[in-house]
């Protein structure tokens, strides 16, 4: 009989293993065949309707709780304070200047200054002509009142020459009448003489 | 040297439409062969140059280039524009109002006076008040610009010595302000 050699077993476990490997090929499974419950994850603790809202307002509060108000959303009355001039560019933006060297930009300057300036000087001419409009109108009325004027004096002044000839007439004729009446046609006054001798 | 932002692309448009009339629109129109005009600002100076000028000049450091193209003027601290009496040719060639001074008149204006009516030779029509003017000889030679004191309507009425146009820039400043006119710092 051949005598027993002992077989040397490197690793106990490798060949277990081994076994096992062609085990699980065979049959997914632990080796031992207890099961362990799988657990679900990312599940809600509930799933009702009141479970919902629960859960909404707790994301709501989440949010709120992040969520930082600008002065302006709380309508805070702005200070009167002197902003430094670095501080004035609001922050995450961009460095430096922003040059304009194409065409096309530079062409929509310029025709906006054009429109402007031929708006400016629209209005100034209508301006003046108004102005002009008014300054004649106001000199044609100043004309209008020197010749009434004018007229009314040469009326006054008719008046009273023709009241100074009715004046005059009017006295001589009577005193020519009365001389009429009482000394005739012929009568004349003696006059004085003088004679030297 | 470098582009001019925005806003400094606006004042100096501002500035310029004061004298001009529409045809402004053709300082910057492309040029048959392709190339146009573009303004350019070198420390405070704005120039009027060909795109192909100004990129060549990009090879010479800033501080060594002293001037390229037309100088239309500077801008100031304060950020205004003002034009200077380099940039007569372009304002001459668009210009929008124009007055001829007589040749009496010419002398005083390029010694630095005001326009005054007796000088006056002749007067674009309908000319509002406080408006960019050219001012030319009475051989349709620009000498300057001015801004106008009253309108043609009023100035008709003013004494022979009264001031019609307020002098701005003449060509007697190539000549006054020879310093300051082309800095060399």
């Amino acid at each position: 009989m051949a005598p027993s050699r002992t077989k040397t077993v490197k690793n106990k476990h490798a060949g277990s293993k081994a076994v096992q490997g062609k085990h699980a090929s065979k049959k997914p499974g632990p080796p031992d065949g207890i099961v362990k419950a799988k657990k679900i994850k990312g599940t809600p603790p509930a799933k009702t309707a009141v479970g919902k809202q629960i859960v909404k307002l707790l994301e709501k509060r989440k949010k709120n709780r992040n969520k930082t108000y600008t002065d302006e959303e709380l309508g805070i009355p702005k200070l009167n304070k002197i902003t430094p001039v670095g501080v004035q560019k609001p922050r995450g933006k961009k460095k430096g200047k922003v040059f304009v060297d194409d065409r096309e930009s530079m062409t929509t300057i310029l025709a906006m200054v054009q429109a402007e300036k031929e708006g400016q000087i629209e209005s100034k001419i209508m301006k003046a002509r108004q102005l002009e409009e008014i300054r004649e109108a106001r000199k044609l009325e100043a004309e209008k009142k020197e010749e009434e004027k004018k007229s009314k004096l040469e009326e006054v002044k008719d008046n009273l020459r023709k009241k100074r000839k009715r004046n005059k007439t009017t006295p001589k004729d009577e005193d020519n009448v009365n001389e009429l009446t009482s000394t005739g046609t012929k009568a004349t006054r003696p006059k004085k003489k003088v004679s030297f001798a | 040297m470098r582009p001019l932002t925005e806003d400094e692309t606006r004042t100096v448009f501002e500035k310029i439409a004061n004298y001009t009339g529409g045809s402004l629109k053709n300082l910057i129109a492309p040029l048959p062969n392709g190339d146009r005009f573009v303004l350019r600002i070198q420390k405070d100076r704005v120039y009027y140059v060909l795109l192909s000028i100004a990129n060549l000049a990009t090879s010479i450091a800033r501080d060594k280039l002293l001037s390229v193209g037309t100088c239309l003027g500077k801008i100031t601290k304060t950020g205004k524009f003002r034009l200077h009496i380099t940039a007569l040719d372009i304002l001459a060639s668009h210009a929008r109002y124009k007055l001829w001074l007589k040749p009496n008149g010419e002398m005083p204006f390029l010694y630095g006076g005001h326009v005054v009516k007796a000088h006056v030779g002749r007067w674009s029509d309908d000319c509002p008040e406080h408006q960019g003017v050219v001012v030319y000889n009475m051989q349709d030679v620009p000498i300057g610009f001015g801004v106008t004191a009253r309108s043609t309507a009023e100035a008709k009425r003013l004494a022979p010595t009264g001031i019609v146009c307020f002098r701005q820039a003449d060509c007697g400043e190539y000549v006054r302000d020879e310093d300051n006119l082309f800095t060399s710092g």
